[in-house]
């Protein structure tokens, strides 16, 4: 696996607090493309403001955020998505009446006679968006409400690297998912992986990070208490960074 | 946890390994391509249009056996035209409806633009087409004004509309000081509104005319793509960058052009003004829009589905009025059947939905 030397996405002290409640304490993170770092931490540690802040979704009171060697603000979901920043919420953000095609372009409909929607040019990049994910999916006309929730899961993940994200960050992809679909939905991340594109994964599941993570960062009560490569260290260290106690 | 934390130790093979071995399994193309209990509700929504057809068709089937004179052609194209009016607005409402908002004051309305059209044609002495060419905008204008207040106070569609219901029945009177307004109604506006071509009333015409476009502007431009987000889920759709605010502008806008243009029919084919022109509308062209199978929910509904819907109305007035029954019997069982239709969505829904959706 390649990992380019220059991380795509670098953050430098990012803060937030929410009245009296610090969120985020002075937070590093590097994100590399072609490298999937899984983001771990207990309940309240920082890891939805964090991901909120990467995806444009809050501003930091302070902190630095530079992608691909520019500092820059990620003032707004839209800013973070044109710098290749693509985030897969828990909700999925799909419109279960719609099909897969229209799911995949929604909101950029490729147009034809200014105001007319391009369905076959649609279909035909919906289509290939599909095989770029190697998942088996009816047809790109199927409405997304009939998927199963892996498919969704796929579809969300589908549309968040077709808007030109180089790098994708999901917010427990496999929380509402069984087994079965969980392992395909971790397969198509490391096939994104694979396919050089750099992945923040937020989990809670130690054997998922440990199965496909590269580096493990550990949030504690908003602080960044540790980040470790995945062959040198083990579970029981992550999980003992993740609670707190220092000494084995 | 702690089966989480001891189960990688004592699997070595992690990793790569990981799509390795399960692209060796080759399981990754099994994918059941259909969750089975979600399947069936899109089965049904699939068939919906079906469905609501065949009702028609029933009903159709029906009334005749109870009366001699209802499947003559005067009464078929006299059917059809008595809810043309029904059916134009009911294009916009369809968009309302889509997009999850209501317009609860198109019946008023229309009373205010009709007395307008009145006002220009006849007590400001304009003619007809000057009329119409100042009703259909200033129609436009009380669409957009329901949004803006919609949309930039996010006070829910149905208080908003509901308030300029009795404002513009208020209005109209006013306006009237409750007496109607007639003219001669003679010229080509007269015919090219309340008459007709090769047998068929030109009412039919402009309303098949508005449920083309509204079907065309739906099925295949970007408006009618973000109108289906929009009401689908709002959420997605904003985040997705749609100015969803903007969308619900235009549906409210477009429907209330649709009561201009229907007040500028009914005047054309009245020949009268009348304050009172408009009472009860909303619940046809509501009634029109639901039987049609569009969600109340947002987020589905069809054009195709709304004339049906609209015929189906049709069918009822007909019958009812037929068999010696007033307006009054036929909203009652207009309204039963509006209740029957959102019960069996109900079930459906029931039947059919997962947890998420209830």
């Amino acid at each position: 696996m390649t990992v380019s030397p220059e991380p795509f996405l670098r953050a430098r002290g990012l803060s937030k607090r929410y009245g009296h409640v610090i969120a985020l304490d002075s937070v590093d993170i590097d994100v590399y493309e072609g490298e999937i770092l899984a983001l771990v931490g207990d309940n309240g540690a920082g890891k939805s403001t964090l991901i909120k802040i990467l995806s444009g979704v809050h501003q930091p009171d302070k902190g630095d955020i530079v992608v691909a060697d520019q500092a820059t603000r990620l003032g707004n979901p839209h800013r973070a998505r044109e710098l290749g920043i693509a985030t897969v919420y828990q909700n999925l953000a799909l419109v279960d009446l719609r099909d897969v095609a229209a799911n995949l372009y929604l909101g950029r409909e490729p147009l034809r006679w200014r105001w007319f929607v391009d369905k076959r040019a649609m279909a035909k990049g919906a289509r290939e968006i599909i095989a770029g994910l190697k998942v088996n999916l009816p047809s790109v006309s199927t409405l997304v409400g009939q998927l199963s929730g892996g498919q969704r899961q796929s579809i969300a993940i589908g549309r968040a690297t077709a808007q030109n994200g180089r790098v994708i960050i999901m917010d427990e992809p496999t929380a509402a998912l069984g087994v079965k679909e969980s392992r395909k939905v971790l397969d198509l991340i490391l096939h994104l992986k694979a396919a050089g594109k750099g992945v923040v994964i937020v989990s809670h599941n130690m054997r998922q990070v440990f199965s496909i993570a590269d580096r493990i960062e550990v949030l504690r009560h908003g602080r960044n208490v540790g980040v470790r490569r995945r062959g040198e260290t083990t579970p029981d260290e992550i999980v003992k960074l993740i609670v707190g106690i220092d000494s084995v | 946890m702690s089966e989480a934390i001891n189960s990688p130790q004592s699997r070595t093979d992690y990793g790569d390994g990981v799509l390795g071995a399960a692209l060796s399994r080759g399981d990754l193309a099994d994918d059941a391509p259909v969750a089975p209990r979600r399947s069936r509700l899109y089965r049904l929504l699939a068939n919906r249009d079906a469905a609501i057809a065949a009702a028609g068709v029933l009903l159709f089937i029906l009334f005749p056996l109870t009366t001699k004179t209802f499947l003559t052609e005067f009464n078929l194209t006299n059917m059809v035209r008595n809810v043309s009016l029904i059916g134009t607005v009911a294009v916009g409402m369809t968009f309302l409806l889509i997009v999850g908002e209501i317009d609860l004051s198109v019946g008023s309305v229309l009373g205010f633009l009709v007395i307008l059209f009145g006002v220009f044609d006849d007590r400001l002495g304009l003619g007809p087409w000057l009329a119409a060419l100042l009703v259909i905008p200033i129609g436009v204008t009380t669409g957009v004004l329901n949004g803006l207040i919609r949309v930039l106070l996010n006070i829910p569609s149905f208080i908003v509309t509901l308030a300029m219901l009795t404002a513009y029945r208020s209005l109209a009177l006013i306006i009237s000081h409750e007496r109607p307004i007639s003219v001669a109604g003679e010229g080509a506006f007269f015919w090219l509104t309340g008459g007709a071509i090769l047998g068929i009333p030109w009412l039919i015409i402009w309303m098949l005319a508005a449920m083309i476009v509204g079907s065309i502007v739906l099925r295949s431009t970007r408006y009618g793509f973000h109108a289906y987000a929009t009401g689908g889920n709002p959420e997605a759709a904003r985040d997705s960058g749609i100015n969803i605010g903007r969308v619900k502008m235009i549906a409210f806008a477009f429907t209330g052009g649709l009561c201009g243009l229907a007040a500028t029919l009914l005047f054309g084919y009245l020949h009268v003004a009348e304050p009172t022109s408009g009472t009860g509308f909303e619940f046809r062209v509501i009634g029109a829009v639901i039987i049609g199978g569009t969600a109340l929910t947002g987020g589905f509904g069809t054009i195709l589905g709304t004339l049906i819907g609209t015929l189906i109305i049709a069918i009822i007035t007909s019958g009812m009025v037929l068999l010696g029954y007033s307006q009054g019997a036929t909203d009652l069982s207009t309204g039963f059947l509006i209740v029957a239709v959102g019960i069996v969505d109900l079930l459906m829904q029931r039947a059919a939905m997962p947890s998420r959706f209830s």
